[in-house]
């Protein structure tokens, strides 16, 4: 699903957010990227998500190059990734379930398909109840569920998460955790950064750790969780 | 290739274009409600495009109705014909008789020497001096009317076959103060013209800048959209039914003034008018105008919106 080769990231600034980073995550393994902030995690998501490029070396999606996409293939190509944040970037001016059925709107979804799958989205993260309700209204545990409803309701084959429980209780983390683990026993790939080391060794998943844009730990390499490559 | 594997996940053909109708008319209702949830901003925008419009549609009207009254003056030229002093009466008479027959004439009016004299002695209040004169100095005098299908042009014609007759002396056509108003509606003209170039480049600028400013207002959703893989024609789609609805409401907003502002003029010019003893009626948008206006206003807000959706959607990349 992601493959990195040798990938450098070095911003106009000078600062080298990625150093020299291979890894592969096979169609359907889940993996956690750990690291201090500023180690490089959130830039390896955001080459995965198109939103910055390499410096040097290949970063491919599912074989396709992300070095040199044409502008006009990317929002095609991020239809396929359903992205997490910290802070759920949710859209204040409209009700969970308009902020939920966006993604399936924007694809040319049918209205009746956009509500059955919208609902099937928030049922599963269970607020179905708090459809009509404004995102200002939820607390923060509920405005990321809502995040990830978006985030699955197309069915994307890959999911990234930015510190989804950057501002949440063990409690709701643990649920929020959860919630990926179900999503990746069906079969979809999933990549968390986090630094809620705790957390992660509870869910034994395989483990990349950065330490100053270097990839320093990665359980990736011996246990490859033997997925096989193309869409599902 | 997983590009075709990329294409397989969409919906099929049929459903996608009515999804994009669909998306076509869920953005105009949404820019729609964005307008109605913002009522403040949108009645700025839409006044000062309103205001701004109604200056050269105003004028355009004005224009409109002062083509209407000379048009009313074009009818009412007429040709003096003064006769050489040597024309008997009979013989004035007959000419008078003539002329009616031809091309381009709809009346003739014949007044003698002595009638001409007997007007100007109780009009000009020279009665006394005229007295001393020993013989009658004014000529036999043919007015002739040109019918009402005659322009400029042919009345000039008339005037020239009548002047070339040998009866004639001095033939006059009473237009040069006409020309003279006509070359003055011309230069009003362009003038509309220009302020209408000048006053639509304005609204263009107005549009664009609010435009502009949604845009800026609506980053946040911007970068979201664009993260969960919305085209830059689905994030621009919005924004250009925005700009049409600007244009489209600042026009109405614009014949609702002008359309005020002449019923304002109309009692006043309704009593000018029965002074001059004519019937002039005021004119106002007819509804092939009204249309015009409507669509320009229209196409001008969609066209500010292209240029800021142009100029600084792009610019805006999650970072």
């Amino acid at each position: 699903m992601i493959e990195f080769h040798n990938v450098t990231k070095r911003y106009p600034s000078g600062f080298e957010a990625l150093n020299n980073v291979s890894l592969h995550l096979g169609d359907g393994q889940m993996a956690y990227i750990t690291g201090h902030s500023g180690a490089g995690k959130s830039t390896l998501l955001k080459i995965i998500a198109l939103i910055e490029k390499p410096t040097r070396g290949q970063a491919l999606l599912n074989r396709i190059n992300l070095n040199n996409l044409p502008r006009q293939r990317i929002p095609y190509l991020r239809r396929n990734i359903g992205i997490i944040f910290q802070d759920h970037q949710l859209l204040f001016d409209r009700p969970v379930f308009d902020n939920v059925a966006l993604p399936l709107q924007i694809q040319g979804y049918r209205p009746q398909e956009v509500a059955k799958r919208s609902r099937a989205a928030l049922d599963k993260v269970g607020l179905l109840h708090k459809e009509k309700s404004m995102p200002i209204t939820l607390s923060g545990g509920e405005q990321q569920r809502v995040g990830i409803a978006r985030a699955v309701v197309h069915k994307p084959m890959l999911l990234l998460a930015d510190e989804p429980t950057g501002n949440l209780d063990p409690i709701l983390s643990r649920e929020i955790m959860q919630i990926f683990v179900d999503f990746n026993q069906v079969g979809v790939t999933v990549l968390v950064a986090s630094h809620d080391l705790g957390l992660i060794e509870e869910l034994d998943k395989p483990r990349l750790t950065l330490n100053a844009g270097q990839l320093i730990l990665n359980d990736l390499d011996q246990g490859d969780a033997g997925g096989h490559d193309g869409w599902q | 290739m997983a590009g075709s594997n990329v294409r397989r996940r969409k919906p099929p053909t049929a459903n996608r274009i009515s999804a994009y109708l669909l998306h076509h008319l869920q953005s105009l209702i949404f820019s729609l409600s964005k307008i109605y949830q913002a009522p403040a901003t949108t009645i700025m925008t839409v006044a000062v495009i309103g205001i701004t419009l109604s200056l050269p549609g105003g004028f355009y009207l004005f224009l409109k109705n002062i083509d209407a009254i000379s048009g009313d003056f074009r009818s009412s030229t007429q040709i003096s014909l003064y006769l050489d002093l040597k024309i008997t009466e009979k013989k004035a008479r007959g000419l008078e008789q003539y002329i009616r027959t031809m091309d381009h004439v709809a009346s003739t009016r014949f007044i003698s020497r002595e009638q001409s004299l007997e007007e100007f002695r109780q009009s000009s209040g020279f009665g006394k001096s005229i007295d001393t004169l020993s013989s009658n100095p004014l000529p036999h005098t043919i007015v002739v009317e040109p019918g009402d299908s005659a322009d400029t042009f042919t009345a000039r014609n008339l005037l020239n076959r009548l002047q070339a007759m040998p009866e004639v002396e001095i033939a006059k056509l009473d237009t040069e103060w006409l020309e003279r108003l006509y070359t003055i509606i011309e230069i009003a003209k362009r003038s509309v013209v220009i302020i209408t170039i000048l006053f639509a480049f304005a609204v263009l600028l107005i549009i664009g800048n609010t435009i502009r400013l949604d845009i800026q207002n609506r980053y946040q959703e911007i970068i979201v959209t664009k993260l969960i893989g919305a085209t830059d024609a689905f994030i621009r789609r919005p924004f250009l039914y925005g700009g049409v609805w600007y244009g489209m409401l600042g026009g109405i907003i614009s014949w609702l003034i002008v359309e005020i502002g002449y019923m304002a003029i109309s009692g006043p010019l309704e009593r000018l008018s029965l002074l001059y003893k004519s019937d002039m009626n005021l004119i106002t948008y007819s509804f092939q105008d009204f249309i015009v206006l409507i669509a320009c206003s229209t196409l001008l807000g969609l066209a500010g919106s292209w240029i800021a959706v142009a100029r600084h959607l792009n610019q805006i990349e999650p970072t």
